[in-house]
């Protein structure tokens, strides 16, 4: 009864995290699959969204919320701005400039972070009550995390297959010259899509902080690259609503496990439960090796 | 045109690289120093080196703990007159090089110092994960390193005769907790253990778990969570269950308000909670607000902890270094900010300073007869007492504080005897925290 109340609580918290895990891969997903460009600097704009969340409640008392939008747009500016000064140069450059230069660029976002804020651990307290559901205690602010993480996906998902623009897009990821041919202007669904792809990471930083509101730093990048990578090679690189299902797949995985592992005698639960969730990639990848929603 | 961006790229990296080598330039001794006829004693410079976290996931220690040492260093070549050996002073100068947090660079970092910088006392770098990478390395070139952030015993039961210790043992980080809850309230007895799965954490709780034992309680719920961890419900779930009275736990900064965040937000109320190193730093506090309300921290050190000329006086022993007064007025010339010296500089300054003190008690710049002598001295700095054990090179004299949150502002509440007030027990539960409540007298 208790393992069955424990499975229940922590695949719950599971569905919470892994959605905004699979926000905060989304942007990765759409830049490798418009411009085959994998951005291993992707944690630095995630720590950029943190801290706006971060300044914006403790300089001018905005929730959360209502930074969702500023992250975004302040994204999609750095984005354009990376793009037009950097990543257009490397499109058809060979794989190692690419990943170089987005690993300069993540380096360059951390020290100028660190030399502007300081490498303290922040945090900010939004206390907006809490939800007691049988033996799940949560906070509303995770609740809102998961609401806001899975709204983002939606709405990205109607604008993609909806609007012009999306189409485009997508007609890009699938075939470049076609679409060339077609009279897409690809220069800008580069630019646009980079934009977009930073401005979701940016954005997916904010979700992060309101799911934790603390521990924020300039070094907080890094361990969200790593769950990114392996999400979004689980969703089908270049897909990003695959990378949004697989990072809610991951999280559930990495917490519903916790309980089963921890039913064996005298193992760490905590350790395997990230084993487990590899094990789980693995088995995907042995069934259908472009990931879930991945294409050919 | 290509051709042109090339040329532009290829000379911003060689202008780079220059620069670079130029700012490393700044740093390295001067060549064989003027001599000056003015001055009867000649002094030399003297230096100590250093592989400094000032990048990466330490840097904020790493840029306190170089502060602490540049303080000690001023301290002794402004203050105390340089370091006399001989007929000869002494100056002392930190000779370091950012290390970026990584083990790696920590190693070649330290062979660089002692191969080419000939430099031969050697400041270990932060945490114990970089220590033990740092000390095979040292002891390989006979240079004494002594370890001023790097508290796991684990480093001083691998042999090395040239690692010495500043600070106290990861063993002794949460005992002094438990010594506190015993005499404040003898029933409560079930402790609960969450911690980082890193080898800093594994000693301290190691060592915890056999001292609770071996004092009557009852350690009934001990597990680790890993390194890069984003939510601990799974684990604060089974926690909760398991009904504590204490909870002692934590690792470092990100992953301690993490624990303390999600306590909270699960709403596990018990008697009293230690966590290690996050709340020991006031930024805690900002993050989390009254959540922070009555937690504990052991600390190595804590501004206004009362170590000084005369408590060393009583205890029998010499009084080396700045007071803490003199500390707090150089610390903040040499940081230029109006931030707290946190426990690291105290280290640093420590660290240093056992070096000038144990290199003039033995009249010799020979790393083996310092190290030698190490074994026999015990003296007090503003960080308290320093003494080794002569087989291990580990920290015997140094005694933990045990900090509390108490309305806002960080008090001390262990040992007795360091004391500047009484712990609050039971600390508030967090539903009353969220109303207001602070942990206050």
């Amino acid at each position: 009864m208790v393992v069955a109340e424990h499975l229940v609580s922590n695949l719950f918290y599971g569905a919470l995290l892994g959605s905004v895990y699979g926000v905060a891969t989304m942007g990765l997903s759409l830049i490798f699959g418009v411009l085959r460009i994998v951005n291993v600097g992707h944690g630095a704009f995630i720590m950029l969204g943190a801290f706006t969340a971060f300044w914006m409640f403790s300089l001018y008392s905005v929730i959360p919320i209502l930074s969702i939008p500023i992250a975004l747009i302040f994204g999609l500016a750095l984005g354009l701005l990376i793009f037009y000064t950097t990543i257009r140069r490397l499109i058809d450059a060979p794989e190692l400039s690419t990943l170089l230069a987005t690993f300069a660029i993540g380096i360059f976002i951390e020290e100028v972070a660190k030399f502007v804020w300081g490498s303290d651990y922040v945090g900010f307290s939004w206390n907006i009550g809490t939800l007691y559901l049988g033996a799940i205690t949560v906070p509303y602010t995770k609740l809102l995390a998961f609401v806001c993480s899975a709204a983002i996906a939606g709405l990205l998902y109607i604008w993609f297959t909806k609007t012009k623009l999306g189409t485009a897009i997508r007609a890009v990821v699938e075939d470049r010259e076609g679409a060339m041919v077609c009279g897409i202007n690809v220069g800008r669904i580069y630019s646009l899509s980079f934009a977009i792809g930073i401005g979701l990471t940016v954005l997916s930083g904010v979700l992060v902080t309101l799911f934790v509101p603390v521990g924020i730093n300039v070094y907080m990048g890094p361990d969200y690259t790593l769950r990114a990578f392996v999400i979004a090679v689980l969703g089908g690189l270049g897909s990003p609503w695959g990378a949004f299902i697989a990072g809610f797949l991951f999280g559930l995985f990495e917490n519903g496990s916790y309980t089963l592992l921890g039913l064996i005698p005298g193992v760490e639960p905590f350790a395997l439960t990230r084993f487990v969730a590899f094990v789980f990639l693995l088995i995907i990848l042995l069934i259908k090796p472009t990931g879930l929603l991945g294409g050919e | 045109m290509r051709g042109k961006w090339k040329l532009l790229v290829i000379g911003l990296i060689v202008l780079s690289v220059i620069l670079t080598g130029c700012a490393q330039q700044e740093k390295k001794p001067e060549a064989t120093p003027t001599p000056k006829t003015e001055e009867k004693v000649e002094a030399e410079t003297l230096y100590f080196g250093a592989p400094i976290s000032l990048t990466g996931k330490y840097s904020k220690e790493g840029q306190m703990s170089l502060w602490g040492m540049q303080v000690a260093a001023k301290w002794i070549n402004d203050v105390y007159g340089g370091i006399k050996v001989g007929d000869k002073v002494y100056k002392v100068e930190i000779k370091y090089y950012d290390d970026e947090s990584k083990k790696e660079s920590v190693q070649s970092l330290v062979e660089r110092l002692a191969v080419q910088d000939g430099v031969k006392f050697m400041l270990a770098p932060y945490s114990s994960g970089l220590t033990l990478a740092a000390a095979p390395i040292a002891e390989k070139y006979g240079v004494l390193m002594n370890s001023h952030g790097g508290a796991s015993d684990y480093i001083f039961e691998q042999g090395y005769y040239y690692v010495v210790q500043t600070l106290s043992p990861a063993s002794k980080y949460q005992t002094g907790f438990l010594d506190m809850i015993k005499k404040v309230d003898p029933d409560a007895k079930r402790v609960a253990m969450i911690y980082k799965d890193t080898e800093f954490s594994r000693a301290v709780f190691n060592a915890a778990r056999e001292y609770a034992e071996a004092n009557g309680f009852e350690v009934i719920f001990d597990k680790t969570y890993p390194k890069d961890v984003q939510d601990l419900s799974p684990i604060l779930n089974e926690l909760k269950a398991t009904n504590p009275d204490i909870i002692i736990g934590g690792g470092h900064f990100a992953d301690g308000q993490l624990l303390t965040q999600q306590l909270a937000e699960l709403k596990i109320n018990v008697k009293a909670i230690s966590i290690l190193v996050a709340p020991a730093l006031p930024k805690y506090y900002d993050a989390l607000g009254t959540k922070a309300e009555g937690i504990c921290a052991p600390a190595q050190w804590e501004v206004g902890v009362t170590y000084g000329p005369e408590p060393a006086k009583k205890l029998g022993m010499d009084y080396f270094g700045p007071t803490q007064d003199e500390f707090l007025v150089l610390f903040k010339e040499i940081s230029g900010s109006d931030e707290k010296p946190s426990y690291h500089a105290a280290e640093g300054a420590a660290a240093v300073l056992s070096y000038a003190y144990a290199i003039e008690k033995a009249q010799s710049l020979d790393p083996e007869k310092v190290r030698e002598t190490m074994n026999g001295i015990e003296f007090m700095t503003l960080y308290g007492v320093w003494k080794i054990d002569p087989e291990t090179g580990k920290q015997i004299g140094h005694e933990m504080v045990i900090i509390q949150w108490q309305g806002g502002t960080k008090r001390i509440i262990w040992p007795e005897a360091a004391a500047n007030t009484e712990p609050y027990y039971p600390i508030p539960t967090w539903e009353d925290k969220e109303q207001g409540k602070l942990a206050k007298h």
